[in-house]
């Protein structure tokens, strides 16, 4: 029942783990191209750089290029050209304010530093003039197209990063399955991406805020605190959200439908003076990424837990129908036999005595299949495995059934070279007494019932087998045989069909296997399979 | 069997009216003195006042853990200790014999099984009496000599063959566990080596047990160890 709401996280743990990278070698391929479209500190190095920065560079081009200029032998005609190709080359780099700079200043060192008379601002003639006029609107105009253009660029390459960051994150977690690889994964991208240490602190069903233990980011009391109101005012904290806050860390609350989940904490890199806004889009779209798998896996989750209520419901009221009945009908013996038990007559006290104990030992019988059923399931079955001797624990189990195979032929048929081995004695003895239990039940009174225990060389394992001249069972039973509360047609009456679960149950705890097939004469064969060990030697002692 | 037991005072300490009566009933009739107590702490005061002969303690006490008060008893007092414990309890049965108790017995039990039992217990008391011979189905062994035979003819057991049937001759009716025989046999070291166990007592059933499949003196009591059942044990 558990183990159906499991869901597998191997894949996950491949990739994360990155021991596992031969597994699967596209997702290997896959994340090393999105590497290289986003090496980590990619994210920062997308920062713009400063105006006055911008401006120096325009000075010092335009200084370069006519200091250069007085040193060649041109006419003063070639510096028109060479003024136009360094502006369009600077606009490659600076934006449109500098740009339109970089045109005066050229237009200006030019008409001064070149054009007759020299060191002069004089325009000596109409075609001087006109020249001039024209270069500078043309290097307005040419320097302004391609900033443009170039930061349209920028902008389309800046989206796609984010467009690949989030694809990667989405990708990431689409085939996560659980709340926390959900987080495990989100932080350790988010770490990568931003260059940063995160937290991921969710809503607890009291109304608490819990860090989740994978966080990169410690946060101290202090932090919480700022966490807590970001979660009450729902909006984004701390450093580059609010202006006012003095926190150190950038606090994103993680909100659906109205819902705040949890907050997603961010210590981003101490030298960066401010976010743009892609930047600021990019970490609020990781937020809301954060918030949406957050919220899937807590539905996911209470959807499982409302499967497992009512699977559990389903299986009470069987066990309610299936216990009340077998529990009542031994108490109504015992009531009736109990209350006639003072009869003169001994024939019928000896009768009613008979009753009382088939039905004291029935109601032993349901409750220990109980108990084992509810151990089995609790997952607090813990076998203690020692050395076993087969006879011993054949001879247990008969010992434990010995009513209901009276009058049956027994047959023990135990190989020579049979060893000891590992098993947990009392577990073992149940699951020999409940598959003989089950061969008295349902084959015809006085057919023999064989138990044979050997090695089996092939996979190197000890078996006992228990095989009965019974009818066998039918194919279409198979898959069921081992489930609890099923009961076979050919039962007479009672039973609540745990029987051959707990057979199965205690085997698989001790590292066995149970099989059934057909015997040879026909009947059933269930072969019990467990580990062969080999235990040091016996010290041995003389005569 | 009364007269053997008329003076034999037993101290039932278990919380359930119902149990206490039901043992009441049954030991009084088989001519035991019964005496009763309800928690560990009136046990242990009942033992100190009256001095019983055997007790019969239940593992789950309502004021401590019955295994406690076994250890805290066992401080000061030597007294047969049978222990009832409900199914599905190996462990603290193990644990609960470790500790000093002499038997156990799985709730609900019959009769005839706890009687035997308490017989097994107070046998221990009875004063000692020297015995050179002592015979179980076909099977005689020489005290004295050292000897074992199976309908006459001399059976070739190793030392520690006959050391582990001593041992069991000496507890009869009682259950050993498995670390109480190792540690009798091999040594303290040698107490969790259950596969020398296995091993010796499959080859002493084998010299002594009419049919492997059916052991009938040599009985396994499943994850707890062996109890060794001679009703006709006679002495010469």
């Amino acid at each position: 029942m558990i183990g159906a709401c499991k869901r597998s996280t191997k894949t996950n743990e491949a990739v994360l783990s990155g021991g596992g990278w031969q597994d699967r070698p596209v997702e290997r391929e896959h994340r090393l191209i999105v590497r290289k479209i986003l090496p980590g500190s990619a994210f920062w190095k997308a920062k713009e750089r400063s105006v006055v920065f911008e401006f120096s560079e325009v000075v010092v081009a335009v200084g370069f290029v006519t200091c250069a200029g007085r040193f060649l032998p041109l006419t003063y005609h070639a510096f028109g050209p060479i003024y136009l190709l360094m502006v369009v080359m600077l606009s490659l780099r600076v934006g449109r304010w500098p740009v339109m700079a970089a045109a005066l200043l050229s237009a200006i060192a030019w008409n001064f530093v070149f054009m007759p008379p020299r060191m002069s601002f004089s325009v000596l003639d109409v075609d001087d003039a006109l020249m001039l006029g024209t270069y500078f609107t043309a290097a307005l105009i040419g320097g302004l197209l391609t900033t443009r253009i170039h930061e349209q660029e920028k902008d389309e390459r800046q989206r796609e990063r984010r467009a690949t960051a989030l694809f990667h994150l989405t990708r990431e977690l689409a085939a996560v399955r659980t709340l926390d690889e959900t987080a495990r994964t989100a932080l350790r991208e988010a770490d990568d991406l931003f260059q940063a240490r995160t937290a991921l602190l969710l809503l607890s069903s009291d109304g608490q805020l819990k860090p989740h233990p994978l966080s990169s980011l410690k946060l101290r009391e202090s932090d919480l605190e700022v966490a807590r109101s970001t979660l009450h005012h729902a909006r984004p904290n701390g450093r580059f959200m609010d202006d006012r806050s003095t926190a150190d860390y950038t606090y994103l609350p993680m909100v659906r439908a109205e819902q705040v989940l949890g907050v997603f904490v961010l210590s981003l890199p101490a030298d960066i003076a401010r976010l743009t806004p892609v930047q600021r889009d990019l970490i609020h779209g990781f937020g809301a990424q954060i918030a949406m798998l957050v919220e899937r896996e807590q539905l996911c989750a209470a959807r499982e837990s409302e499967k497992l209520l009512a699977e559990s419901e389903r299986l009470h009221r069987t066990l309610l129908d299936c216990v009340s009945h077998e529990l009542k009908t031994p108490l109504a013996v015992l009531r009736a036999a109990g209350e006639k038990i003072d009869t003169p007559d001994a024939d019928r006290r000896a009768n009613l005595t008979e009753e009382i104990r088939q039905a004291t030992q029935r109601l032993d019988h349901l409750v220990a299949n109980l108990l084992n059923q509810t151990r089995l399931e609790s997952g607090r079955l813990k076998p203690e495995l020692d050395w076993c001797e087969v006879q011993d624990v054949l001879g247990a189990a008969r010992r434990a059934v010995g009513r209901e195979l009276a009058g049956r032929p027994i047959t023990i048929d135990i190989a020579a070279d049979m060893p000891l081995f590992m098993a947990d004695a009392v577990l073992l003895e149940q699951v020999v007494s409940n598959v003989l239990l089950n061969a008295a039940l349902h084959t015809p009174a006085g057919t023999a019932i064989t138990l044979s225990a050997g090695r089996d060389r092939l996979t190197e394992r000890v078996f006992i087998s228990i095989s009965d001249q019974g009818s066998g069972i039918a194919a279409g039973v198979l898959p069921l045989l081992f489930q609890k509360f099923f009961r076979g047609a050919s039962r007479p009456a009672g039973g609540l069909g745990l029987g051959l679960s707990i057979v199965r149950g205690f085997t698989l705890a001790q590292g066995g296997e149970v099989v059934v097939s057909r015997s040879k004469a026909g009947g059933a064969c269930f072969t019990i399979y467990l580990p062969h060990l080999d235990h040091s030697r016996v010290p041995d002692d003389e005569l | 069997m009364s007269s053997e037991s008329a003076a034999y005072q037993i101290l039932v300490v278990d919380d359930e009216i119902q149990i206490r009566r039901l043992l009441r009933l049954t030991l009084e009739e088989a001519g035991y003195v019964v005496r009763e107590a309800e928690t560990g702490l009136a046990g242990q005061n009942e033992i100190l006042r009256r001095s019983p002969d055997a007790v019969i303690l239940d593992l789950g006490l309502p004021d401590q853990p019955g295994i406690e008060v076994l250890r805290q008893l066992r401080k000061w007092n030597t007294v047969p200790v049978l222990i009832l414990s409900v199914f599905g309890q190996e462990k603290s049965k193990v644990a609960g014999l470790d500790a000093g108790a002499d038997d156990y017995l799985i709730k609900p039990f019959g009769e005839n099984e706890l009687l035997a039992r308490l017989r097994a217990l107070l046998r221990r008391i009875k004063p000692a009496v020297a015995v050179n011979l002592f015979r179980f189905g076909r099977i005689e062994v020489d005290i004295a000599r050292r000897m074992v035979s199976k309908d006459g003819q001399l059976l070739k057991l190793t030392s520690m063959e006959y050391s582990l049937l001593q041992l069991f001759i000496t507890h009869r009716g009682k259950v050993l566990t498995h670390r109480h025989i190792l540690r009798e046999l091999w040594g303290p070291k040698a107490q969790e080596r259950t596969h020398y166990l296995r091993t010796y007592m499959l080859r002493l059933r084998h010299k002594l047990e009419d049919d492997l499949n059916e052991p009938k003196y040599f009985q396994t009591e499943s994850g707890i160890g062996y109890r060794f059942i001679c009703e006709h044990a006679g002495s010469g």
